[in-house]
């Protein structure tokens, strides 16, 4: 009887706790597609597909010599109809989100003078560009506002007032490159207010290739954003005016994450588009979330190009991963539709709101189309001489100042303090390690992913690549050249809150 | 029932089931918390942390509540030992964890987990000596 009773109740207790554990671990068995928290919106959203897509305006040159192509951007505060019927306050180039496109060609330099009218200092960084130490935009090379009173925080950089000269070489091969705000500890809530472009160097040799060029050549830049009921944005910011204190308030601290997908600037648009065959650019300007981008119904993204140019070859994808601050060149070919057709770009890793990404509505083609997919993009690169250092980079969780951030082998960022320093021209393995998604970046040097986890590269490693998708406990190797220019750089998580609370480095070239 | 020198409590076995069966699942859990985190979810780290302590102080009361069961309950000592044994390992886990010494904190994890499993089934196993099985 009480044998009975005790196997009874062992049994019974066996099982509550099997089924406890059970539901705790199918509860959270897919993991997460993004580190971060879901910030969400404090007004209703617009019906996904009813706004009109759009491209950002190219900026035209206020001058054109022998010396270069001569810009001029002024960075301040405005308004923009993000929602139907609500001004919202932004931080734009040229009062713009995102801000105008540069166009630039290959080997001819590109010179862009910012003026700052905003109310902080601002740091430019061309993402993606060869540029020298001084015109890359390290985080506290900073740029006052014209009269600023405030005080000038003693940062180790170089400070300008007004306006100042970014003068980039181009001596790089044509690729999708965006520029951005730096500023050491407060990027994510710059970028967040609108502080991002294109900037894209073409080159006019590979007119041979036939890409689909012109208004079938599409820039995308894809980046979450949540509002406030007033249809401001929303940023979870211990410091609003973004001038003292730098992070977010918990539970932000692992990455922003918004529940509005905004494709050029605007909410979940559509457009309509010839049945031929596009180029879409796209870009990942989002602080922390990533995405699985694929078309529905079903047809092939064929990616060309990678974060720093063109792929040897071509690679079809189903659907492409993309972490913060990467870009996919690919080719769609909507001559696969019937006109009338509805393509819609999906986002696999998305939940309610964040599924839906813009929608292309197939019209007839107004004649034939002489775009073409190339066998062979680009040569490929020239053999990496030997490898001079192997660097382990461990890109962790930890403590900053007391208080939860981020860290690289264990420190956060300071900017006076090297953790490589590489001769200039030598190649490096840097091995990487993650705990979490890190999406890392490199300044200047342009890599190929030799390796992730036990395997080679993975599908979306390809090509000539500046950022790489770190995913939760992996390990990649990626090999680097530091060509072109000597100087301080930095390298960084570019999950926008993960920078700002520590994650980035310094590497000197000498 | 009568055993010479004093009665066998049989009752004091109830608490250490209870509670030696309450430390291995949370015990358990901390795998479950670390395999979330791993793949990607950040708030289970948060969680990981915050139920090492739990799950410290769920292997102290099974601790005392094999205390219950030598005294008065007149059973063997060494479950009492076992369990402060295994609160002097979590003890050590959770400075390894903070230290991030993963290459041991992993395995030595997994021999926690195992040590409260056993406990937790030979608290259900037991039978004070002299009852018929």
């Amino acid at each position: 009887m009480s044998l009975s009773r005790r196997r009874l109740l062992g049994g019974l207790s066996a099982i509550g706790a099997a089924s406890v554990a059970g539901i705790q671990i199918l509860s959270g068995v897919r993991g997460s597609s993004s580190t971060g928290e879901l910030l969400p919106s404090r007004r209703a959203l617009p019906e996904p597909f009813t706004l009109p897509f759009r491209v950002p305006p190219v900026l035209s040159p206020v001058r054109s010599d022998a010396t270069g192509d001569h810009y001029r951007v002024t960075q301040r505060a405005a308004t923009a109809e993000i929602l139907p019927g609500v001004r919202t306050p932004i931080w734009g180039y040229e009062g713009q989100f995102p801000g105008p496109t540069i166009r630039s060609v290959r080997g001819r330099r590109t010179v862009v003078t910012h003026r700052n009218e905003l109310p902080v200092p601002v740091v430019v960084h061309l993402h993606g560009g060869h540029t020298p130490a001084t015109e890359d935009g390290f985080p506290t090379d900073l740029l006052y506002p014209a009269g600023w009173t405030g005080a000038h925080e003693p940062m180790d950089g170089v400070m300008t007032h007004g306006s100042r000269d970014y003068a980039y070489p181009m001596a790089q091969p044509s690729a999708t490159l965006w520029y951005h705000d730096h500023r050491m500890d407060f990027t994510g809530p710059a970028v967040w207010r609108g502080l991002a472009g294109f900037h894209l160097i073409t080159d006019p040799a590979e007119a041979s290739l036939a890409l689909p060029s012109g208004d079938r050549d599409l820039p995308i830049m894809i980046a979450d954003r949540s509002f406030d009921a007033d249809g401001s944005l929303l940023y979870p910011s211990l410091d609003p005016t973004l001038l003292h204190t730098p992070g977010v308030r918990e539970p932000y601290g692992s990455g922003v994450l918004g529940d509005v997908i905004l494709v050029n600037g605007v909410p979940w648009p559509i457009t309509e588009v010839p049945a031929a065959r596009h180029r879409l650019r796209l870009l990942n300007a989002s602080n922390a979330r990533r995405y699985r981008l694929a078309l529905d119904p079903p047809a092939p993204l064929v990616q060309i190009g990678a974060d720093n140019g063109l792929l040897e070859s071509p690679i079809r994808h189903d659907a492409i991963e993309i972490a913060p601050a990467q870009r996919f060149d690919v080719v769609v070919d909507f001559g696969r539709f019937r006109p009338g057709d509805v393509v819609t770009l999906r986002n696999e890793f998305g939940d309610r709101t964040t599924t839906p990404v813009m929608r292309f509505r197939v019209r007839p083609a107004d004649g034939p189309d002489p775009s073409r997919i190339p066998d062979r993009p680009a040569a490929a690169p020239a053999p990496a001489g030997p490898v001079a250092v192997t660097r382990d980079l461990r890109f962790r969780h930890g403590t900053v100042n007391g208080m939860p951030g981020w860290t690289i082998n264990g420190e956060p960022f300071d900017p006076g303090r090297a953790v490589a320093a590489p001769r200039l021209g030598d190649t490096e393995i840097w091995r990487l390690s993650s705990d979490f998604h890190h999406p890392i970046h490199l300044h200047l040097a342009s890599f190929r992913v030799l390796s992730r986890g036990i395997a080679g590269p993975g599908a979306y490693d390809h090509g000539p690549k500046d950022t790489i998708d770190l995913r939760p406990a992996e390990q990649a190797s990626i090999l680097v050249r530091f060509t072109d220019h000597p100087g301080r750089y930095v390298f960084h998580c570019h999950n926008l809150e993960h920078e700002d609370m520590g994650m980035m480095g310094v590497f000197a070239v000498r | 029932m009568r055993v010479y020198g004093g009665r066998v409590h049989r009752w004091t076995r109830w608490p250490l089931r209870i509670t030696a069966s309450v430390a291995a699942l949370l015990l358990f859990d901390q795998a479950v918390y670390a395999g979330q985190f791993l793949a990607g979810t950040f708030p289970a780290l948060h969680t990981h942390r915050e139920n090492a302590t739990f799950a410290g102080i769920a292997v102290l009361v099974a601790g005392a509540a094999a205390a219950l069961v030598r005294w008065p309950g007149r059973g063997p000592v060494w479950p009492l030992f076992a369990f402060l044994g295994l609160f002097g390992l979590i003890a050590a886990q959770i400075a390894l964890g903070f230290l991030r010494i993963l290459a041991l904190h992993i395995p030595l994890g997994v021999l926690i987990i195992l040590g409260g499993l056993l406990l937790a089934a030979w608290s259900w196993r037991y039978r004070p000596a002299g009852e018929p099985s």
